[in-house]
């Protein structure tokens, strides 16, 4: 009777090597929503992770080498939302992108926009001599409020069609990916799944619940759209492609984006140091993983001419498809 | 004479901060206020698999009187508990800062030894209590599992012993109270689920859980000392207060130990022609 109404208590481990890479191994085991797809898809067995990894270990190693072989073995994830905070070094798996085409090149891009475009708080646009809209949305960290939407697309109102920049977007805040797409829908419809991790097994996963996407109370877009994808376009990002798609008269045109589908929680070690890990994991309208990406409807790479050319491909094939 | 300075300013800080005292025909009230600061050790599998300690700030007003029920046997106490804690993590690199109001309503019945004494040495105290708590435990540096909402409901069983004795020729009394909740409501996200999917998009997962002592083993331990000094009462005594829960696999502990020292007010007013139980505190 005592026993069952004990003390609340979770397994302590050591400030010591191996008691910080047996923290760290449980934490992913316990916590990380991704084990079970992974081997599937990429032949992960964590539990064999453990044992490779736990032979690297030595009792008097330096930090530096404790690092190299915990940020090791998080890269076995394939995970750019799993990272390991140290004071000098961020461990990370970033081959999501660096093992693939940029498709991207900023120089290009201010060629496009000139030096006349408009701000809307993270937002750069303006109208190309064909009457084309182009809207940069480098980022979801910084936000955009309802009105800056507004004013934005009440300018656009005229245009042909438009190119949503979403190139080298790797994140942000969901809400404003939400906020952004929300705007190419007249009705409400259904983009995706959601779930979480109901306990410590590897298969422990709520129902999925549906994910909708609502028409905004502001300015709608109402024309073509054409949206622009690299390999940067991650997180957030990856989750407002898989909504975008599901969007009317929405083209999305590039590479494949870069997956992300996890939304990251934060835990630590002993020694303080701080790691991230997808833990709730989001599915597209047809329950299926986004985690490596979402594939383009039209699949184009800047070619090597344009680029000499300071032409940038993706645009150009954008703005042909919008005035077909 | 510094210690009279303290003294003195401690007294009219717990003065100001007292409630004022209502008495009402035939019944016995005492206001208790009490601050007091201590040390927690607080452990949030949401938020981190670490024990974080650290002190904490205590805050503490009782209410205490009788009722005419069950002749006089019957007393009503009422508790509002409020504490911030500031902690870190074994590192010291993690920071977590941590804030709960607590309120409890109880009704005890009263047994006297001896019981024909109009100023009984021992008065035992055993009755129902209902409860509620609300506060939030702010992790510093999580991304979207930043921090963790409380919020309980619970009956409890309330218990008291209050001795009545003198020293140096002085009335003192002694008063140890143990608060165990036996079942109640939680709020608990799920164990991977976070306040987006709850709050932005709305999906529950057995969100509001039921606890009782085996999900949920909890108690509140209250040891104090009444003693008079001038014109009033001060109340000086040590407060141990233990919250755990189990819930959606998520373990949650909240160790609290903290010296409080306050100032007790209490009125009776005795009418001749109605029964009206003897003073109860000192």
């Amino acid at each position: 009777m005592l026993l069952l109404v004990s003390c609340v208590q979770e397994e302590q481990y050591n400030n010591t090597p191996e008691g910080n890479f047996e923290a760290l191994w449980t934490i992913v085991d316990e916590h990380y929503c991704f084990l079970d797809y992974k081997r599937e898809t990429i032949g992960l067995d964590w539990n064999e992770v453990h044992s490779r990894y736990r032979a690297r270990l030595s009792e008097d190693m330096t930090n530096a080498q404790l690092f190299e072989v915990l940020a090791e073995m998080l890269s076995e994830l394939r995970d750019g939302h799993v990272n390991l905070y140290t004071p000098g070094d961020i461990g990370r798996n970033w081959s999501w992108y660096e093992d693939y085409p940029r498709n991207f090149y900023a120089d290009l891009q201010n060629t496009y926009l000139g030096t006349d475009y408009k701000i809307a708080a993270s937002l750069r646009y303006r109208i190309f001599d064909d009457n084309i809209g182009y809207v940069v949305c480098p980022s979801f960290t910084s936000g955009f409020g309802d009105g800056n939407l507004d004013e934005v697309f009440y300018t656009l109102r005229t245009c042909n069609g438009l190119i949503l920049d979403m190139r080298n977007n790797s994140g942000g805040d969901l809400n404003n990916a939400e906020r952004l797409a929300r705007r190419f829908t007249n009705e409400r419809i259904h983009v995706g799944y959601i779930s979480h991790k109901t306990g410590k097994g590897h298969k422990a996963f709520s129902t999925p619940e549906k994910q909708y996407l609502e028409p905004s109370d502001g300015v709608r877009w109402q024309q073509s759209t054409v949206v622009l994808t690299n390999r940067q376009c991650y997180s957030a990002t990856n989750t407002f492609v898989r909504d975008m798609k599901c969007c009317p008269n929405v083209t999305i045109l590039g590479d494949q984006t870069g997956g992300g589908s996890g939304l990251p929680f934060s835990s630590e070690l002993p020694n303080g140091w701080s790691v991230r890990f997808s833990a709730c994991p989001m599915y597209d309208v047809n329950m299926n993983h986004i985690e490596f990406g979402i594939q383009p409807d039209v699949a184009t790479s800047i070619t090597d001419e344009d680029r000499l050319k300071g032409i940038d491909t993706l645009i150009e094939t954008a703005r042909k498809l919008l005035l077909q | 004479m510094r210690r009279r300075i303290i003294f003195d300013i401690l007294y009219l800080v717990l003065s100001i901060s007292s409630f004022p005292v209502s008495a009402q025909e035939g019944r016995n009230t005492s206001h208790a206020t009490l601050v007091g600061i201590g040390a927690v050790n607080h452990l949030d599998t949401y938020l981190s698999p670490l024990n974080y300690k650290g002190p904490q700030l205590q805050f503490m007003h009782e209410t205490l009187r009788y009722t005419r029920w069950a002749q006089g046997h019957i007393s009503m106490q009422s508790i509002w508990q409020g504490n911030i804690a500031y902690t870190k993590s074994p590192s010291e690199k993690g920071r977590n800062y941590g804030g709960d109001i607590n309120y409890s309503i109880g009704w005890h019945y009263n047994w006297t030894f001896p019981s024909n004494n109009e100023a009984p040495r021992l008065r035992i105290l055993l009755g129902p209590q209902l409860g509620a708590n609300a506060g939030v435990l702010y992790n510093t540096r999580n991304s979207n599992n930043p921090a963790q909402a409380l919020a309980t409901l619970h009956l409890a069983a309330s218990a008291a012993v209050i001795y009545r004795f003198h020293l140096w020729k002085q009335p003192v009394a002694a008063r140890y109270q143990l608060d165990v909740p036996l079942m109640g409501l939680k709020f608990s996200p799920n164990y991977g689920q976070s306040y987006y999917e709850i709050f932005s998009l709305g999906n529950t997962d057995h969100n509001v859980c039921f606890t009782h002592p085996f999900n949920a083993f909890s108690s509140r331990h209250l040891l104090t000392l009444d003693f008079p000094f001038r014109q009033t009462t001060l109340r000086m005594g040590y407060l141990c207060d233990i919250r755990q829960s189990h819930l959606n696999e998520l373990k949650y502990h909240s160790y609290t130990h903290a010296f409080m020292l306050g100032i007790v007010r209490h009125l009776t007013i005795h009418k001749p022609r109605r029964h009206t139980p003897e003073g109860f505190i000192l």
